[in-house]
């Protein structure tokens, strides 16, 4: 469990200036339901992502509210229209009050 | 007569339902202690999707179009479905897909998850892992910033359930 929180955001090898481009953001956390028991019969307690924000530079472009139905280590990919040099930052938050963000540079050529 | 033994019928049949629902709260209420019933108070433990859909859109109308939903046909594992929206609908400045809305609708809760758009995405698309429980349709329902709505449906068929419990 040492690893929840961890991100992975990957975008494409070159942009063009302009170009809608695909981002792919992968984050480390279980996702549990609350629904589910533990070997002894104990409910194991819901512990999910329910907050997700995306900068590119100082604008939040995208925001979004997941549920526990998102699966464990989440994984999405949206779009983001290239038309400036300025960082993407996700923001995730769950409902332990666990904050997890990572940047990635996106440098239109 | 014949119409005593009608209401007898009816009545035998809501004694049925009425005992069915109570033996089944019970159930719910007896065999999970607080955490459940504090869950209670907050969200509905279950959840019809017709439910769902009036509580985010009201009796709005939502025309079926403009969604392309991907899913698996057939998805072994439940806990891990791969879904894309993807939608034709424009994203400009004063035209664009305001909110994206992902349902499962065989969950418990139907409700997925939700995103908000803006014309900086330059697209109308987006790819998220669900967890379904079983065999039943993957809806998404899209809104524009002039609050119109359409949706897209896909039947998909769950060999292992996703949610546990």
């Amino acid at each position: 469990m040492a690893e929840v929180g961890k991100i992975r955001i990957k975008l494409p090898q070159s942009i063009k200036k302009g170009e809608v481009i695909p981002v792919r953001a992968l984050i480390i956390h279980p996702m549990e339901t609350g629904l589910r028991k533990d070997k002894d019969g104990k409910p194991i307690p819901a512990y999910y992502i329910n907050d997700v924000k995306v900068y590119y530079g100082d604008e939040l472009i995208t925001s979004m509210e997941w549920t526990i139905a998102v699966s464990a280590d989440p994984f999405m990919t949206f779009y983001v229209k290239a038309d400036k040099a300025a960082p993407l930052k996700i923001v995730y938050k769950d409902n332990k009050g666990g904050i997890f963000e990572e940047s990635v540079q996106i440098n239109p050529q | 007569m014949k119409q005593k033994e009608e209401s007898v019928e009816l009545s035998r049949r809501q004694f049925i339902k009425t005992t069915i629902a109570a033996s089944t709260s019970f159930l719910i209420a007896g065999s999970l202690p607080s955490l459940v019933k504090k869950a209670f108070s907050e969200t509905p433990v279950e959840e019809k999707i017709d439910d769902v859909l009036k509580r985010h859109f009201g009796n709005r109308k939502i025309e079926t179009a403009h969604v392309d939903l991907k899913a698996p046909i057939i998805a072994e594992n439940g806990a891990v479905v791969p879904i894309t929206v993807v939608s034709d609908l424009p994203m400009e400045k004063d035209n664009y897909v305001k909110k994206i809305y992902i349902y499962s609708e065989g969950n418990l809760q139907p409700y997925v998850a939700s995103a908000e758009l803006s014309p900086a995405n330059g697209k109308a698309e987006l790819a998220l892992r669900i967890k379904m429980r079983k065999t039943s349709n993957v809806r998404a329902v899209l809104e524009t910033n002039t609050g119109k709505l359409y949706q897209g449906l896909k039947s998909v068929k769950v060999t292992i359930g996703g949610c546990g419990g």
